[in-house]
């Protein structure tokens, strides 16, 4: 492998077109924040059956996503893997501007937004909240000097060891997420612990499809070379993080199913959910999961970008669908206060409950998209994040010439 | 004994016949109250020694009834919305039917906070705002709460209420506010005090007497003695919360 | 170049001082007039003006999370004495104690977001009456809970007269 040059962007004016239309949209989602805010939550869809909503649902899918787009950067320094090297540093960029505008969305969400130095002086060390805090900044902090440490030509020498420990962190952070599901006895589609480490493999999967998204706009926007062999190589490990997820979420069920006590929920989910059964079965399992392997895997899709991208695509509007299924299905599921018997009462217990998300709502989640987007945009124009080109030349160890 | 610790014993003593008295008085012919506290001394903090609990004797609970739900709006002053939809309205306390789907038997029963000994809101709660006092009763600190819902999450009895819009004419005793998240007190102020909760008593004036409010830890209160001799329930008993409410009944 | 710029900021900083008391005082906020309430505060005002907070923050903890009611430091009765009740009733918000000195000082507090500015008189006390307590009106005539309190209240008394003996 040759020396890899690494560049700022040089993208011209357009550089300042996309700094103003993700700024746009940024600003729009501020607009919806304040109305939420002004107004209180009355105006979004989310009410005390449904009490965490849409903005939750892109929260958590962009922190799902960024823990797993690290996992370029990670195959290239715990894994040793060569040809990964290039690409790590993108890769760590990602991965925190990922988080930056999922946690955006979370915090701006909450219900007193303005007490957000109270969550970080109050602690109480037995939620996993409070877990997380530690873990989100010290995810960012971790992969910070991670980034420090491969750029710097002098640290250079210390990538590895700290690749180790943001590997570890990472796959720490992410069983904290999925633990906020996890650990919560009350509800019937939750209180697994397969949830932590299905999270886990759902963020590879969601993470790499993030990363190649983005690795290939970036390269055709600054018209630079990207190989077929860096390709192919991503497009392989997607099909099997996609493959992975979909074990978990197989395993996950068939647990459930097997219990007489889950089959309720499962009934609800699988059968009779009406909205959630559609998303799960259409758009998590088909368009999200089998349409995208077999874009990787048939044959007459082999070496074809755009296969790559529509799956890529694909694996994140079904990873939403898959989160929102996990978010909203289960809280719209009932409680089971009184098992055996049927229960009715003034404040929907008993019954299904009705989510319809507002505009708002939605805008606030695209917003922490664009901030995330805006991060690597700019990050990538004033610092040195990009290979000048990842051409087979370049990377394939087995290229001629 | 040395004569320092006289007022102490003075104290206990009181406290002893205070329980007695709480132990059940007949204020008229039909109407027992049961289970009313003396009064903690203002400045000092309350103690683990009391457990504050209610039962709730569903057979005696009446269908269609809801004084209880209307004295804790009252007395609380939180179904006050304008805005909110009826799924975002504050619920402190309602009124559950329930039907068993094997033999179509049906009761009603008022469900509130349980008032759990390890309550699963304040595990999850980030600040700390979601806690349980020493003596058992579970709050919310809302001036640390950051409205993040995830107690609303855990709760397995859907006990609490995000407060939706913004509230005015608040009463002074109970403050509440947007963004903040709520749930019944187990009337902190009027225990405090020395007395019992608004559903209790208005329960009790309704002619039902279905709610008896007391200190768990105290054997000889009426409500220690009830759950000791009568078979009562917990709501979920499977998940080992041990709820500060039970009931009978059910 | 650089006496340039260290002229610049001079002016700037100039500029800046002389037009702050000149913004606050055309910000139209007036010196708020309060007729203080009869008697001694629970502190000197001296040191109420400069220390409130602290008392009310450390008093709002103990009440919140240790269930102490002492009534020395307690929100509740600062807005007792100092906001008179025709005032309260009125809704007038400028005139408030506490708000109107804070919008003249520009300090942004929260505490009224949830709790009340009106004296407890005005808002509590309220009976509670519902339709199966009206049915149940001829049952009993004094409130259940003061009866047992007064009984536990003279048994108190007793004891102690007692124990100083």
């Amino acid at each position: 492998m040759k020396n890899i040059r690494y560049l700022e962007l040089n993208v011209g004016m357009s550089f300042y077109t996309a700094l103003a239309v993700l700024g746009a949209i940024i600003l729009m989602g501020l607009g919806s924040v304040y109305h939420m805010e002004h107004n209180g939550h009355w105006v979004t869809g989310m009410d005390n059956q449904i009490v965490w909503g849409m903005p939750h649902v892109f929260a958590i899918f962009l922190i799902v996503a960024a823990s797993g787009a690290l996992n370029v950067a990670s195959i290239g320094s715990v894994f040793g893997k060569k040809m990964y090297k290039p690409l790590a540093r993108l890769s760590g960029l990602l991965a925190i501007a990922l988080l930056a505008g999922g946690l955006a969305v979370l915090v701006l969400d909450l219900g007193r937004p303005d007490r957000l130095i109270v969550a970080m002086t109050h602690f109480n060390f037995k939620s996993i909240f409070t877990w997380n805090i530690f873990l989100y900044t010290g995810f960012m902090g971790i992969v910070g000097v991670y980034l420090w440490m491969m750029m710097d030509r002098q640290m250079n020498k210390f990538s590895t060891p700290v690749g180790f420990l943001a590997f570890g962190w990472r796959l720490i952070l992410t069983t904290g997420t999925g633990s906020i599901f996890g650990f919560l006895v009350a509800r019937q589609a939750y209180d697994a612990a397969i949830m932590a480490p299905m999270f886990v493999v759902m963020s590879f999967s969601f993470g790499l499809a993030a990363y190649i998204l983005v690795l290939m706009g970036l390269f055709a926007w600054d018209k630079r070379e990207l190989g077929d062999y860096v390709l192919n190589r991503l497009r392989k490990l997607l099909g099997i993080f996609i493959a992975g997820v979909l074990y978990f979420v197989l395993v996950y069920h068939l647990t459930n199913l097997y219990a007489t006590e889950h089959h309720g929920v499962e009934a609800f989910i699988l059968r009779d959910g009406g909205v959630f059964t559609n998303l799960f079965w259409w758009v998590q399992i088909l368009i999200g999961s089998l349409v995208p392997l077999a874009l990787i895997y048939a044959p007459m899709f082999q070496g074809k970008r755009c296969s790559l991208i529509l799956a890529s695509v694909l694996v994140i509007l079904g990873g939403f669908a898959q989160l929102y299924v996990i978010l909203i299905g289960g809280q719209a599921y009932p409680l089971q206060l009184f098992p055996g018997y049927a229960v009715t009462s003034s404040f929907a217990d008993g019954i299904v409950n009705g989510y319809s998300p507002t505009f708002h709502e939605v805008m606030l989640g695209i917003a922490g998209i664009a901030i995330s987007l805006l991060l690597v945009t700019f990050a990538s124009r004033v610092l040195r994040f990009l290979p000048e080109s990842l051409a087979d030349s370049v990377v394939d160890p087995h290229a001629k010439g | 004994m040395s004569n320092e610790q006289q007022p102490d014993l003075a104290r206990r003593d009181f406290m002893s016949s205070g329980a007695q008295l709480a132990a059940g008085l007949t204020l008229a012919p039909g109407v027992v109250l049961y289970g009313v506290a003396q009064a903690k001394p203002d400045d000092q903090p309350v103690t683990d020694k009391v457990r504050w609990g209610m039962l709730i004797d569903t057979t005696k609970c009446a269908d269609g009834c809801d004084d209880c739900v209307t004295a804790c709006k009252t007395e609380q002053g939180w179904d006050n919305q304008t805005h909110a939809r009826a799924t975002q309205s504050a619920q402190w306390i309602r009124k559950v039917t329930l039907r068993d789907k094997a033999t179509g038997h049906q009761h009603s029963l008022p469900m509130m906070c349980q008032h759990c000994e390890n309550p699963p809101c304040a595990d999850v709660c980030p600040t700390g705002a979601s806690f349980k006092r020493a003596d058992g009763i579970v709050l919310v600190d809302r001036h640390i709460c950051i409205g993040c819902r995830y107690c609303m999450m855990a709760c397995p009895y859907k006990a609490r209420s995000f407060v939706h819009e913004t509230i005015t004419d608040q009463l002074p005793h109970m403050p509440r506010g947007k963004g903040c998240v709520e749930g019944c007190t187990m009337c902190v102020h009027r225990v405090d005090a020395g007395q019992t909760t608004a559903c209790a008593e208005a329960c009790a004036k309704a002619g039902h007497n279905a709610i008896l409010f007391g200190d768990l830890n105290d054997p000889k209160s009426a409500i220690a003695k009830t759950v000791a001799k009568y078979a009562t329930t917990q709501v979920r008993a499977d998940l080992g919360l041990n709820p500060g409410v039970r009931y009978s009944g059910i | 170049m650089k006496r340039m710029i260290k002229l610049l900021s001079f002016a700037a900083v100039l500029v800046l001082t002389q037009s702050a008391p000149a913004l606050a005082g055309d910000s139209g906020v007036p010196m708020p007039k309060h007729a203080l309430p009869e008697g001694k505060c629970v502190e000197d005002t001296q040191v109420m003006r400069r220390n409130h907070m602290e008392y009310l923050k450390h008093h709002r903890d103990e009440t919140m999370h240790r269930g102490i009611r002492t009534k020395q430091h307690s929100l509740k009765e600062c807005i007792n004495c100092h906001v008179p009740e025709q005032q309260a009733e009125a809704g007038e918000q400028k005139d408030h104690f506490c708000q109107s000195c804070h919008s003249y000082a520009g300090v942004t507090i929260d505490c009224f977001q949830c709790h009340a500015t009106k004296p407890e008189k005005s808002a509590l006390f309220h009976p509670i009456v519902t339709p199966g307590m009206e049915r149940n009106q001829s049952a009993h005539q004094a409130d259940s809970a003061e009866l047992l309190n007064r009984l536990a209240k003279a048994k108190q008394d007793s004891d102690s007269v007692g124990a100083s003996k």
